[in-house]
């Protein structure tokens, strides 16, 4: 992780010509970076279960009113990729600070408020909540795996114990990119202006 | 210190919290985490009912009415990315723009009807502003009536069928609804679905877009000069009817399609969104602009807008649950039910209130937040579920046009181009204030505005 990079849209600056604070520096845009690549990366691939889910739920009405025929796993299939998709693509929402913010005032305020915002918010609400989540849903999840749980419903899916094993994934992937968010702003507020930000060239265009 | 006092306290606080600007779903439930170690220190709070927070979670990930919100994201996302909206208002201009009002008029129209219905308001005056607003100041418009025009537009398309917003309202109401059967004894109530929100929604949609054509109308008559036919200039071709009906033709089809098996019973709103998404597919596609790019994008921007929903839906479950906890919903039950006047001042008190916080906080949050809270004690004083949730609907749309702290006016803002003055754009808003603050009188003395087509539908 060298160099100015791209990956796809996404332009990454990298200061590793800049040895002003050395190696420790290096390794926090390092971490910041590896999330983002991941991140990046779980997000376009979930993202595809979005056009699945439309295909998905397509077919099952076709089924019903041309054959009057229907699988309770079809059904399940769908609403299992919606969760699926809002929750793994939850890291990748707020690498992309998709979620939603009241910006009345975090709009035209200062790099350092939102720094300073952003560091206090994840220590002291994202990152419990996140953490409570993982930590509360193990039991259920270590539950599940035990009996290899599947559908309650007759003729549903198999491999439930999976799809609630998604509530940890999604607790892990948003809780690092949320350590993201916190690096990135502790850099901001220690004066890095050129710290390891990234254009985001996708989301220009101001959404919908 | 009582548990009721500490409830008060925290959403105080949350909401202040929320104003700072971290992300809402992670303000909402950190917050509320927050108070439920402080309750818990005071032994006030059992932090062992966070057990069931995980279910709650799970409950929301296996919920299939939800469904239909990311499609019906795909669907407007798709609509917007292959420039449907654009070529429909550039072909509606040419057909009314020769005469006052014309390009006013098709502006509202095309707002009501496609303005994509994602539930986020900015997003959604923001692609209305960016589409017509250098159309309209280029036909001469008045900067504050195409300010107007847009806002109020824009706005409603938010809560005019299929909208997300209508499909979230639904299913907190049913849950409001179960809870207030459950308040007054009963033991099974009369469901709500999103489908009847979506009818109860139609007519009242349709009265509100009638309005805002009639002042454009009037503005024609008396005021020509604020809206100047387009010049030929800018547009010497005649208006071209063929082509308004290549352009306007399919998207009305589409709508009536998904709106109509929804409304016939032939379909569930999941389905007709998934209807509604491969139709607006297969409509990118006759105009050449479908293509793996355009898939990759709307997937995308699929993901994040359905994740942003759910991830707030997480956080402010997990506030409810500490809010309840405190008891902090038997407050608002005396306090609702003990006010003089009954239940028209519990009402008027709710939604004077919302439409306060609608200044801060946008429809997804006030949903998932303020309406499990105060909907099951209105629906128990015998507010009809439905007839509620097109109020709030309406109410909070005529709070997002409001000065100084509007959503809507401060998106348009962002986007208008700098010669159109602030000022213009609050006074452009101000007469659909008007307008709104009627329409709400009027459905509230005349509930069956809203109820009549649910129920000759269903029953």
């Amino acid at each position: 992780m060298r160099g100015a990079r791209r990956i796809g849209p996404l332009v990454f600056r990298d200061r590793s010509g800049h040895s002003r604070r050395g190696r420790d520096v290096k390794l926090l845009s390092a971490v910041v970076h590896a999330i983002d690549w991941l991140n990046e990366r779980v997000g376009r691939a979930v993202s595809w279960l979005t056009v699945l889910m439309v295909i998905n739920v397509f077919i099952v009405v076709v089924l019903r009113y041309t054959l009057s025929v229907g699988w309770i796993w079809m059904q399940e299939l769908y609403v299992w990729s919606h969760a699926t998709v809002f929750l793994l693509g939850a890291g990748y929402t707020l690498l992309h600070e998709g979620h939603v913010r009241i910006d009345l005032i975090y709009r035209e305020a200062s790099q350092r408020y939102k720094a300073i915002i952003n560091i206090l918010g994840s220590l002291i609400l994202g990152g419990p909540l996140i953490y409570l989540i993982f930590d509360r849903s193990l039991p259920m999840i270590s539950r599940s795996w035990d009996s290899l749980e599947k559908s309650a419903e007759a003729g549903g899916m198999p491999g439930l114990f999976v799809f609630k094993s998604v509530v940890a994934v999604f607790a892990v992937l948003f809780g690092l990119q949320l350590l993201a968010l916190f690096l990135r702003s502790v850099e901001t507020l220690l004066g890095a202006d050129d710290g390891p930000e990234y254009l985001d060239t996708e989301d220009q265009e101001g959404g919908i | 210190m009582s548990p009721e006092f500490l409830a008060l306290i925290m959403f105080l606080v949350t909401i202040a919290a929320l104003i700072l600007g971290f992300p809402v779903a992670l303000t909402l439930g950190g917050s509320a985490l927050i108070f439920a170690f402080i309750g818990d220190y005071l032994e006030l709070f059992n932090t062992g009912m966070l057990m069931v927070y995980p279910l709650r979670i799970f409950g929301v990930m296996k919920n299939e009415p939800l469904v239909a919100v990311p499609l019906f994201i795909f669907m407007g996302v798709m609509l917007e990315k292959s420039n449907l909206a654009g070529e429909l208002l550039e072909a509606m201009g040419r057909m009314f723009g020769q005469l006052n009002g014309g390009l006013g008029i098709s502006v509202l129209l095309v707002g009501a009807m496609l303005a994509a219905s994602t539930g986020i308001v900015g997003a959604t005056v923001v692609t209305m502003g960016l589409m017509s607003m250098p159309v309209m100041l280029r036909a001469g418009y008045s900067p504050s009536l195409a300010s107007g025009l847009i806002c109020s537009s824009g706005t409603l398309g938010q809560i005019i069928p299929p909208s997300i917003v209508l499909v979230l309202l639904g299913d907190i109401l049913q849950g409001a609804n179960e809870q207030a059967a459950e308040l007054k004894g009963e033991l099974v109530p009369v469901p709500v679905t999103a489908i009847d929100l979506f009818a109860g929604a139609l007519i009242p949609g349709f009265i509100l877009v009638g309005m805002y054509i009639a002042w454009q109308v009037f503005m024609a008559f008396f005021k020509p000069e604020s809206c100047p036919p387009m010049s030929a200039s800018d547009d010497g071709e005649k208006p071209d009817y063929r082509l308004l009906l290549r352009a306007v033709l399919p998207p009305l089809a589409l709508i009536i399609i998904v709106l109509g098996s929804i409304l016939a019973g032939i379909a569930t709103p999941t389905e007709s969104a998934a209807v509604g998404a491969v139709g607006a597919s297969f409509l990118a596609w006759t105009r050449g602009s479908f293509n793996l790019d355009i898939i990759r994008a709307v997937s995308r921007e699929t993901t994040k807008i359905s994740s942003m929903v759910f991830i707030i839906l997480i956080g402010a479950s997990m506030f409810s649950l500490v809010f309840r906890g405190f008891g902090g919903d038997t407050v608002i039950e005396e306090f609702l039910t003990k006010l003089p006047g009954g239940r028209f001042s519990a009402l008027l008190l709710v939604m004077v209130i919302m439409f306060f916080l609608g200044f801060f906080l946008d429809f997804i949050e006030i949903i998932f937040v303020v309406v499990p809270i105060v909907g099951p004690v209105l629906i128990s004083m015998g507010y009809d579920p439905l007839w509620l949730g097109v109020m709030i609907g309406v109410n909070l749309q005529t709070s997002f046009l409001t000065p100084p702290f509007g959503f809507a006016l401060f998106y348009l803002r962002g986007v208008a181009p700098p010669e159109v003055r602030t000022s213009q754009i609050y006074a452009g808003v101000l007469p659909f204030i008007g307008i709104q603050v009627a329409a709400l009188a009027l459905f509230w003395a005349v509930p069956s505005i809203v109820t009549w087509l649910p129920g000759i539908i269903f029953n």
